[in-house]
């Protein structure tokens, strides 16, 4: 059955691109947008600055106070927040109905005067709590850098995914007032913004009111650059082993693949989850319950759009197990599918369990705002939301083997290994 | 520059009333509650089937069986071997997943609607015929061994044993932990996980939740089918829980050392309501979100937007099925540790002198006028009727519970929190105690031990 959400979608004179999805099941309103910067375009010196930045959109603008955006919709039964990512920083809030006007007045404030507001003391304060959102969630947990290690491993230096959203400590000690205007300047402008309104309205009284808030934020002069070229795959394998404070060995096992947002993507993806994303998967089934070397696999694509997206395969190995022997057998395992394909039984699974898992995630107004603008922004395409499914049960077992075989090979891939002190000394 | 002048601020209309959804309901004749919530738009349909137990009901040496009995369920049948039932559960696209609460067992399916009666046949066949396979079983056990040293690892989950270890009596089960530990794990046995399973969990007293797009669905020809041939067993259906007893030492700080932190994991807790608590549990949620729900609450206001010390630090009241805490929770960079236990305290108990109109208005409106939209999906609906299942409450307590708060003012506000808070915590604080124990003693809140990680 093919899915229907509606989509209308209109461009305002100031290049603003709007997308409503009218839902009368439940009288709220989701209010999401998706400005096109994140941290792949920060540069070397100010990396974490976009999140940074996303925090001080939460301090005040020209005529709301510090703090305002979050009380003034809170109290008003509104849930909000805003992430930052690789390719955009994202806002957003579902709100009764009655509150639709206001919290586009805030978006219309803080996306348009934002600069007036800014000041040392704030940005001095979000830095120090960002810092500690740092901590918390990478320095002070085991693993928790895994991942800067894993862009920094996959991809080449000076890539748009080489560091990780979050930045480094020393980058975020540098940011300046001044780096905040220039940055708001550069991106922060209506012709590379999109804003999907999902919930109890329709059409045409949507886009009056993105007009009568949205429709004055001032345009700005200016290209936007283009997105880098595919990077082809890894050529020889690459390493990173990383001793240290935790519990369990660890083999974070990760590929290049092809940029979001065409078949092969999708090829890529359910190659990965037909090898090592379902329980059934080969891998899954050799390491984890016949052997028993591997307490847990999780593998999954993360579709980036700046010229590479990435694959990535988790191994947690068991207790007493050997490292080398569980790389040695995921070789083995990976070869073999490459030899052989998916089996049909591994791909029908992938494909019902990526479908269920999309209509979950469209079940909510606010995922399902959060994929308009996603797919509208990054790739011109509103409605993808739509088209998804049918384009991912178009892709063959043929289409998985040839995009496997060229991505998903055993010299392609970057390995980063977190060992115990224990088993860096018996190695 | 702007030649537009901008549209002055607006006001806000006030949000209607609304009712968390009605299901159909009905008793089968094994003794199976199934309540059916009919979702248009929901296309993926929740499944959540709850048995009332308690994990009391293990014996002291066994601990953990109740939780591996429940990881165990979607590993293989007498029907179907480990691969067989496996692959079923993933080509029919259904996600699996069962955990234990303090109120009981829960067995969760999602599905796509066109194959509810599939994943239904297979949620009756985990449940009423797990085979227990040994080798999984064993497998479980290591997982579970090296998943408590992965609990251990991290600040948050450390800190959460030792309050558990500190709040509790050291003679209630609630003291230990619920996935047990390593030296009962270790021990347990396939036919000690099958004799659980036989003697706690059977149909009668047991519920059914399914929620979703039902349309073209006979939904009762396919309860009757699939859950309708669930065979009542001869089981011990549990008791009316009890709530479980605070330490008589509970009022006293623990800092677990953990070396190298750069941050400190600090949990205040003190006791706390279920929610069958009388006059009312809706007070309850207000005064969490009050103290410790949001940036603008009055623990962030200070320690996060003040100070900038912390990522966020929560405050909340914690049901149980019976009894319950009230925990205030969240990191801290390890300089600051003793200053912001300081302030954190110090705000909880001048929380103690009463809530201004405004807060409370405020606090109302937030978890009120969120409740249509946090109760939006297939998933949040039976997550919710779940939870007010297991915690033995009737299925119109959210709507109840949503209406009394609107009627609250700060008057059972400043009565609810002060029936609680006493001024009395138990303090645990993981991190590198080295750089700041002296600093905490001489705070003169209590007793400190320091314990190793």
């Amino acid at each position: 059955m093919p899915l229907d959400y509606p989509i209308h979608e209109r461009t305002l004179p100031n290049g603003l691109r709007v997308v409503i999805s009218p839902d009368h099941s439940v009288p709220t309103i989701t209010v999401n947008l998706w400005v096109n910067v994140g941290s792949r375009h920060e540069v070397a010196g100010g990396t974490g600055f976009a999140h940074l930045f996303e925090h001080l959109m939460f301090q005040g603008s020209r005529s709301v106070a510090s703090g305002e955006h979050f009380s003034a919709l809170m109290s008003r039964g509104g849930r909000l927040n805003a992430t930052t990512w690789f390719d955009r920083t994202n806002y957003f809030e579902t709100i009764p109905v009655g509150v639709l006007d206001l919290a586009l007045w805030l978006e219309m404030d803080r996306h348009g005067y934002l600069l007036d507001a800014v000041t040392q003391a704030n940005l001095d304060n979000q830095r120090d709590v960002v810092k500690e959102e740092k901590r918390q969630r990478y320095d002070n947990v085991p693993y928790g850098n895994a991942m800067r290690d894993i862009y920094a491993t996959v991809f080449p230096e000076r890539h748009p995914y080489h560091h990780p959203t979050i930045g480094s400590m020393a980058d975020l000690d540098a940011a300046s007032v001044d780096d905040v205007h220039a940055f708001f300047t550069a991106h922060y402008r209506p012709d590379n913004t999109v804003l999907t309104l999902v919930g109890d309205i329709e059409p045409a009284d949507g886009f009056a009111r993105a007009e009568r808030y949205l429709g004055s934020l001032p345009s700005r002069a200016g290209t936007l650059r283009a997105n880098h070229a595919q990077l082809p795959p890894l050529e020889t394998p690459e390493r990173l082993e990383v001793i240290g404070d935790v519990p369990n060995d660890r083999l974070h096992i990760a590929f290049r693949l092809p940029v979001e947002g065409q078949s092969d993507f999708l090829a890529a993806d359910l190659a990965m989850e037909a090898f090592a994303g379902l329980s059934m998967s080969r891998l899954v089934r050799r390491l984890v319950r016949t052997e028993q070397v591997a307490n847990s696999v999780q593998a999954h694509a993360m579709g980036f759009v700046d010229g590479v997206s990435l694959g990535l395969i988790a191994i947690d190995i068991a207790p007493g197990a050997d490292p080398a022997y569980v790389e040695t057998a995921f070789v083995e395992e990976l070869t073999a599918f490459l030899a052989s394909g998916p089996r049909a039984i591994e791909l029908e699974a992938a494909l019902a369990q990526s479908e269920r898992a999309w209509l979950h995630a469209l079940a909510s107004q606010e995922e399902r705002a959060d994929l308009i603008s996603h797919y509208a922004l990054l790739h011109g395409r509103a409605g993808y939301i739509n088209d998804l499914l049918d384009e991912l049960r178009a892709v063959t077992a043929e289409d998985i083997t040839r995009v496997a075989r060229t991505w998903l090979t055993p010299p392609s891939r970057a390995v980063v290994a977190y060992l115990t002190r224990e088993s860096a000394e018996a190695a | 520059m702007d030649t537009i002048p901008n549209p002055a601020r607006p006001e806000v209309e006030p949000a209607q009333r609304w009712v968390f959804p009605v299901p159909a309901s009905q008793v089968l004749p094994n003794g199976l509650t199934v309540h059916t919530f009919d979702l248009p738009g929901q296309y993926v349909v929740s499944l959540r089937l709850i048995v009332p137990l308690s994990v009391r009901s293990e014996p002291r040496d066994k601990e953990g069986v109740a939780t591996l009995m429940t990881r165990l369920l979607d590993e293989g049948t007498t029907r179907h071997s480990t691969e067989e039932f496996t692959e079923l559960l993933e080509r029919k696209g259904v996600a699996f997943g069962a955990g234990l609460s303090d109120g009981g067992l829960h067995v969760d399916a999602d599905v796509p609607a066109s194959r509810l009666g599939d994943a239904l046949e297979l949620l009756v066949e985990a449940i009423a015929e797990p085979s227990f396979p040994p080798d999984q079983t064993r497998r479980l056990i290591k997982s579970r061994v090296a998943e408590i040293a992965q609990e251990r690892a991290s600040a948050p989950h450390r800190g959460a044993r030792e309050l558990a270890a500190t709040f509790f009596d050291a003679g209630d089960r609630a003291s230990r932990p619920t996935a047990g530990s390593v030296e009962t794990v270790e021990n347990l046995t396939r036919e000690d996980v099958a004799a659980f399973h036989a003697s706690q969990v059977g149909p009668v007293g047991a519920t059914l939740v399914v929620a979703g797009d039902l349309t073209g669905i006979d939904i009762d020809s396919l309860i009757e089918q699939t859950v309708g041939t669930w065979s009542p067993m001869p089981h011990v259906v549990t008791p009316g829980a009890q709530p479980a007893h605070q330490a008589a030492d509970a009022a006293r700080i623990v800092l677990v050392d953990r070396p190298d932190s750069v941050q400190s994991e600090i949990i205040v807790a003190g006791p706390g309501p279920d929610r069958r608590v009388s006059p009312a549990w809706a007070p309850y949620p207000v005064l969490g979100f009050v103290m410790g729900g949001s940036p603008s609450a009055r623990i962030d206001a200070v320690l996060r937007e003040e100070k900038g010390y912390t990522y966020g630090m929560r405050a909340s009241f914690r049901p149980r099925r019976a009894g319950g805490m009230f925990v205030t929770s969240g990191s801290v960079r390890t300089e600051v540790t003793a200053e912001a236990l300081d302030l954190v305290l110090g705000i909880l108990e001048e929380a103690r002198t009463g809530f201004s109109d405004k807060e409370v208005r405020e606090g109302i409106d937030f978890i009120v006028d969120t409740a249509p939209g946090r109760f939006a999906t297939a998933d949040a609906v039976a997550e919710e009727a779940a939870a007010v299942i297991l915690d033995g409450l009737p299925l119109d307590f959210t709507t109840r519970n949503l209406d009394a708060m609107r009627a609250l003012g700060p008057a059972d506000l400043d009565a609810a929190y002060a029936r609680f808070v006493t001024g009395e915590w138990t303090i645990v604080v993981v991190g590198d105690a080295s750089a700041y124990a002296d600093q905490v003693r001489a705070l003169g809140r209590g007793l400190v031990t320091v314990v190793p990680n």
